[in-house]
């Protein structure tokens, strides 16, 4: 644990603007990344509920 | 030396299952071109976001930008950032975007006609296609190569390997079209940013963030951190960067196309504005593998191949049960970005190319059969091109360059197309024909000739400068149109 803390401030102090950058990249890429597994899943279930309801009614 | 054991092969082959399952399952919802191209038009933000991401970040994305990060520090990742900044802002204004999504066409080319005829029309989906497949063509083998180096497969392999992959996923692309490429991609992105992520972790636990500073220093100074002091970038290289990204956002094939299947414009900005971040990582990241890289291998081991020193350094970092997760997740952004790009550039081969040959409407049917027959060619000819072609300088600029042939003059036509009502046809064709000569000129150029060293050492400047005359001779040439000409 104290070593991840270390690594981290090291990275806001050691060219602090990269470090930043890739923290972040990090933080919100594991963020995006649950959310979407989510939010993503019912986007599908959905879009293909749409389409068979779509090709349903185009064949009555 | 490789830690790729049988574990990791069950973890690949359960990946690979599930994703060719799920493929082929969703082909069934397919009864139109319109739901092959562009899914129906059903697709909503978060699968968007997915979609977008998984689709561009391939092995030879992974490979390009590790090199980047191995020949130019922290620099290297800074056409990530110009890409972040671009397509947030067009995804918050809706610039371009937002009018071709109204429009309600299936393609680009296809909303040039509204303006300049179907003459330009065709000649755009020719130049996309051009630039697209060429652009393409280098996939197959930087990914094979990626693959043997860090599992440890017999080189000799390689064609074999990229042959199933690839066969693999035109499958399931051409059952499904961008219905199996939307629900795929989605598979793919979790597999591909979970693998990314941990990696990462991993790398950076290892070697440490102090190291791969101190690593960028001694070797590159200040211009490992500033790539206006990195003596292999400068001005030009930023200012060719803010072209290239801006005309990638605004018209490459495989982002517009998520625009166009999105349910409406409004849904499109979201996943341009919510995606754009997604493009720091997609070059820091990698970029931070090939640092370390850097500062983990020797000269000898990497071998003066700067391309290949990523994988090779995976290879001995990565352990046991994570080197699956590593090839799984490689082989997941590979698959996203392949089927998307047959899948996109088939759709301009269809809609556009062969428009002249559908003056009378083609059935459902037909319109499918050609759709899927035109990717299967795509696939084969990614084959024999990806075996054959040998790429000379760095990855990255071979791609801008191809991508530039119609990058820089489709980016102008969308342009003007929306806001210029004064743009005809005369500036449409200078536009095209300028910004296909000029990248095709320069590659040719690297190649033969008394200059082949400045032009290798200038090709960023090329670039950039392709794109001022592309501009130069829209405005030139529709100036030159007398008003009231037939378009």
């Amino acid at each position: 644990m104290t070593s991840l803390f270390d690594q981290i401030m090291n990275m806001l102090h050691n060219h602090w603007f990269w470090g930043v950058i890739t923290l972040a990249c990090l933080v919100w890429y594991s963020t995006i990344t649950v959310y979407v597994a989510f939010k993503g899943a019912k986007d599908i279930k959905n879009m293909l509920k749409r389409l068979d309801d779509i090709h349903r009614q185009s064949q009555l | 030396m490789t830690n790729f054991t049988i574990l990791d092969g069950s973890i690949v082959g359960l990946y690979l299952l599930a994703t060719m399952a799920a493929g082929i399952m969703v082909h069934k919802y397919v009864s139109n071109v319109e739901h092959f191209l562009v899914a129906g038009r059903e697709m909503d933000v978060y699968l968007g976001i997915a979609s977008l991401a998984a689709t561009e970040f391939g092995i030879v994305t992974c490979m390009y930008t590790a090199q980047n990060g191995f020949e130019k520090g922290f620099a290297g990742a800074i056409p990530g950032i110009l890409t972040f900044l671009a397509m947030f802002l067009v995804g918050y204004t809706g610039f371009c975007i937002k009018p071709l999504r109204d429009s309600g066409v299936m393609t680009i080319p296809q909303l040039f006609e509204k303006q300049f005829g179907p003459r330009v029309r065709w000649a755009a989906g020719v130049v996309i296609v051009l630039g697209g497949l060429l652009n393409m063509g280098v996939f197959l083998r930087t990914g094979g190569e990626f693959l043997v180096n860090v599992s440890g497969l017999d080189p000799g392999n390689l064609e074999i390997m990229m042959t199933a992959l690839l066969a693999g996923v035109a499958l399931y692309t051409i059952l499904g079209g961008m219905l199996s490429v939307l629900v795929t991609d989605f598979l793919q992105f979790i597999v591909m940013s979970v693998g990314l992520i941990l990696i990462t972790l991993l790398i950076l636990d290892k070697v440490g963030w102090e190291t791969l500073v101190s690593t960028v220093e001694t070797h590159y100074g200040e211009g490992g951190f500033n790539p206006l002091k990195n003596s292999g970038m400068g001005w030009s290289y930023v200012i060719f960067n803010v072209f290239l990204n801006t005309a990638t956002v605004l018209t490459w094939q495989t982002q517009i196309a998520r625009v166009l299947a999105a349910k409406n414009s409004a849904t499109g900005q979201k996943v341009y504005t919510r995606t754009s971040f997604f493009f720091v990582a997609r070059f820091l990241i990698p970029g931070i593998w090939g640092i370390a890289a850097l500062a983990l291998l020797t000269p000898e081991q990497v071998g003066g191949n700067s391309l290949q020193a990523m994988p090779r350094m995976l290879a001995m970092v990565v352990p046991a049960g994570f080197m699956g997760l590593l090839v799984a997740a490689m082989l997941a952004a590979d698959m996203s970005t392949d089927s998307s790009y047959m899948l996109t550039w088939g759709s301009v081969i269809y809609n556009d190319i062969m428009a002249p040959f559908r003056k009378t409407a083609w059935s459902e049917k037909k319109g499918l059969f050609w759709n899927r027959s035109i990717i299967a060619i795509i696939g084969v000819f990614l084959l024999f091109y990806g075996l054959w072609y040998k790429i000379e300088g760095d990855l990255w600029t071979y791609l801008g360059l191809t991508g530039t042939i119609y990058l820089s003059s489709m980016s102008i036509l969308l342009i003007a197309c929306c806001y210029w009502k004064r743009a005809n046809s005369w500036g449409a064709f200078a536009a095209i024909i300028f910004g296909a000569v000029l990248p095709v000129g320069t590659l040719v150029l690297q190649k033969i000739g008394p200059y082949t060293e400045w032009f290798n050492v200038h090709d960023a400047l090329c670039g950039a400068v392709t794109y001022i005359v592309v501009a130069l001779a829209m405005i030139i040439g529709s100036l030159l149109k007398p008003r009231g000409g037939i378009a």
